[in-house]
């Protein structure tokens, strides 16, 4: 047998196996396969991980705690003060929780496996590294949208439950804390590319995430750090004002104080939700991209 | 042209002046793992790859599988350069040294998630996951989660992983590391009815006599230096012949001994004789005539791989001792 006719033999098992016609879409598909087997399986990976189910369920004790037993126990005493309150608590857990999911989960897949060394037998696949990526990313969505589902969720019909009206509100802030989360995840995930444990990607997903909440007082800082016109001073600004301009500014996506402060089923104000979206997706993208050019190269 | 489409063998596997230099952290920390190395596996052969511990044997396999990249130099695989396209790794299995798979799957959904990956589907992929369960003696464990699967179960399934499908090349590093003997068998087994069907094997390999029983041929690599390469029948050399005798007394074995022929394989009465390159059988057998021992055999010796492998990288060592 010659290489022609073993290139061959590979070429002709592969036409039989591959459905003819439709183009575009059959190549897109047959190049998506591949991402979405690696998706699937990094999610069935991802549940099992104790970390990440302790987190969850920690949260979910926390929503329910606040929300069911303090209605449960005295549901005459409770003021709009303490509503507030028990809002205040569950948007934060849900804010917090998530974020710790999503920095855990998306700094460890990509080291864990290669640690493990499974990613030598993926990788000797007719998978390329990029398709690798995104299935790998593709997972990690899977588990922070099932995680902020079932936490949001339990929530959203807690306050049903007081209230009885659909507090559609939650929903939007809901929507836009996860692409806060994408924006966190992408990130993260990028520099778990070039990492080889997941400790360095987890430190540098929160300082994302903290500076990213605090580009507000980065603004301040900068303002401030130009006045004595010192040369530490200066670079301080320097620094803040490249953080500030490169980071994505995270606060956009919070509505917390609409919730605290509107009824249930007000449409959110003073924001744009496509634009925020858009503004995930482009920072998002721009995080991909990094890690695949960190990991296109890299070696294994 | 011509002359090169009905060439007999093809090359399969081939590496130009491949390098390959890990850097370290610090200047001089640097390990030039493999120097220039020409290696060429021919289609339908077993080649045994041998070298000692650190020799880069690995750093060549994870090159060819596009795991780490070259620092100079190329490689073809099916007639391509570019190794990391789909023609031509759905055309390799791969058996990573050290067994590590997902160990929360049960045997039988990692090949389904390795099947899926070579694009298999459907009743194609079930059969293929029966057959290669099959092959590697793995059907009684199939629905175990591999967390409690033993060493030698791993590498069945590791096996089993890069045969699933169905592959041209079948690239194993230390296939049979760990198993029982009777388990190196079988998979010894396995590896030539595959051999047999027509498809390449490029092996590494630290088990000498186990790569002497089915390898076509071997290259010995020490110090990223592939120091010999070829067929089992021209590297190992039967310049010696073997003298079988029976009666033999203390004396004739003295006489024998003084004489410069090494004795072997002494049980009671009966010995071999070696006569080594140079000396003349005649007058081996001629000094047992005198003694008065009875002729059994006489038989041409070949060298045994591992003989061949402790000269080669002993000399290589002798040169790298006199180079520093
Ligand atoms: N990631 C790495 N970084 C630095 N040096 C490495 C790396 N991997 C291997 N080496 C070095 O390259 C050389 C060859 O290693 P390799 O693993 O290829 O050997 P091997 O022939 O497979 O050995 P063994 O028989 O023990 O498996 C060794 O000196 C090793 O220390
Ligand atoms: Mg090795």
């Amino acid at each position: 047998m010659s290489t022609q006719d073993v290139v061959n033999a590979g070429g002709d098992a592969l036409a039989a196996r591959k459905p003819t016609g439709n183009g575009v879409f059959s190549t897109v598909a047959d190049y998506l396969r591949g991402p979405w087997c690696i998706a699937i399986y990094t999610w069935r990976e991802g549940i099992r991980k104790k970390t990440l189910m302790g987190f969850l369920i920690l949260s979910l004790l926390v929503i329910f705690g606040s929300t069911f037993l303090s209605a449960f126990l005295d549901p005459s005493a409770e003021s709009d003060m303490e509503l507030k309150l028990i809002k205040d608590i569950c948007v934060t857990t849900i804010s917090i929780f998530g974020v710790l999911i999503t920095i855990f989960i998306s700094a460890s897949v990509v080291p864990n496996e290669s640690e493990n060394k499974v990613i030598y037998t993926v990788l000797s696949k007719p998978v390329r590294r990029v398709q690798y990526l995104l299935g790998k990313f593709l997972g990690v969505q899977f588990i922070i949208i099932v995680n902020l589902a079932l936490m949001g969720g339990l929530f959203f019909i807690a306050l049903y439950l007081r209230q009885w009206v659909l507090p559609t509100l939650l929903l939007w802030s809901i929507l836009l804390t996860y692409f806060e989360f994408l924006i966190i995840s992408a990130f993260t995930f990028a520099i778990s590319c070039a990492a080889t444990s997941s400790v360095l990607p987890t430190i540098g997903g929160l300082f994302i995430y903290i500076t990213g909440t605090l580009t507000e007082y980065l603004k301040d800082v900068e303002v401030r750090s130009g006045q004595s016109g010192e040369f530490f001073d200066e670079m301080i600004g320097w620094l803040a004002y490249g953080l500030r301009n490169v980071l994505p500014n995270l606060q956009h996506f919070s509505l917390k104080m609409q919730i605290l402060d509107r009824a249930p089923n007000d449409p959110p104000t003073d924001v744009l939700i496509p634009h925020l979206m858009a503004y995930g997706l482009i920072y998002a993208v721009s995080g991909f991209i990094m890690a695949y050019l960190i990991f296109r190269r890299k070696e294994l | 042209m011509a002359n090169e489409r009905f060439k007999s063998v093809s090359v399969i596997i081939e590496t130009r002046d491949l390098n390959k230099i890990y850097e370290g952290a610090l200047r001089g920390q640097d390990v030039h793992a493999l120097k220039n190395l020409n290696l060429a596996v021919n289609s339908g052969e077993i080649f045994g790859y041998l070298g000692p511990n650190g020799s880069g044997k690995t750093t060549t396999i994870k090159m060819l599988l596009g795991l780490i990249f070259p620092t100079s130099g190329s490689i073809e695989i099916l007639g391509t350069t570019d190794i990391a396209a789909a023609k031509v790794k759905r055309n390799i299995g791969y058996l990573p040294e050290g067994a590590y798979y997902p160990d929360f799957l049960q045997g039988e959904e990692i090949l389904r998630y390795y099947g899926r990956l070579y694009g298999l589907a459907g009743a194609e992929l079930n059969n293929r996951i029966d057959a290669v369960l099959e092959l590697v003696g793995m059907t009684f464990a199939r629905k175990r989660l591999l967390r409690g699967y033993s060493k030698g179960m791993r590498q069945r399934i590791g096996l089993a992983q890069a045969l699933i499908s169905d592959p041209q090349i079948l690239i194993l590093d230390e296939p049979t590391t760990g198993l029982d003997p009777i388990a190196r068998k079988e998979i010894r087994d396995i590896l030539a009815r595959l051999r047999d069907e027509g498809k390449t094997l490029l092996i590494s390999s630290h088990e000498l006599l186990e790569v002497e029983l089915i390898s076509n041929r071997v290259g010995i690599l020490f110090d990223g230096v592939l120091q010999t390469s070829g067929t089992l029948d021209d590297l190992l050399t039967t310049r010696e012949v073997l003298i079988e005798v029976d009666n033999v007394s203390p004396q004739s074995i003295e006489v024998i001994e003084k004489a410069g022929f090494r004795i072997e394989d002494r049980v009671h009465q009966r010995m071999k004789l070696r006569v080594p390159e140079g000396r003349s059988t005649y007058e081996a057998l001629e000094l047992c005539k005198n003694q008065g021992l009875t002729l059994v055999g006489v038989m041409p010796r070949r060298e045994t791989l591992e003989e061949l492998f402790v000269r080669v990288i002993g000399a290589a060592e002798a040169e790298r001792r006199k180079a520093s």
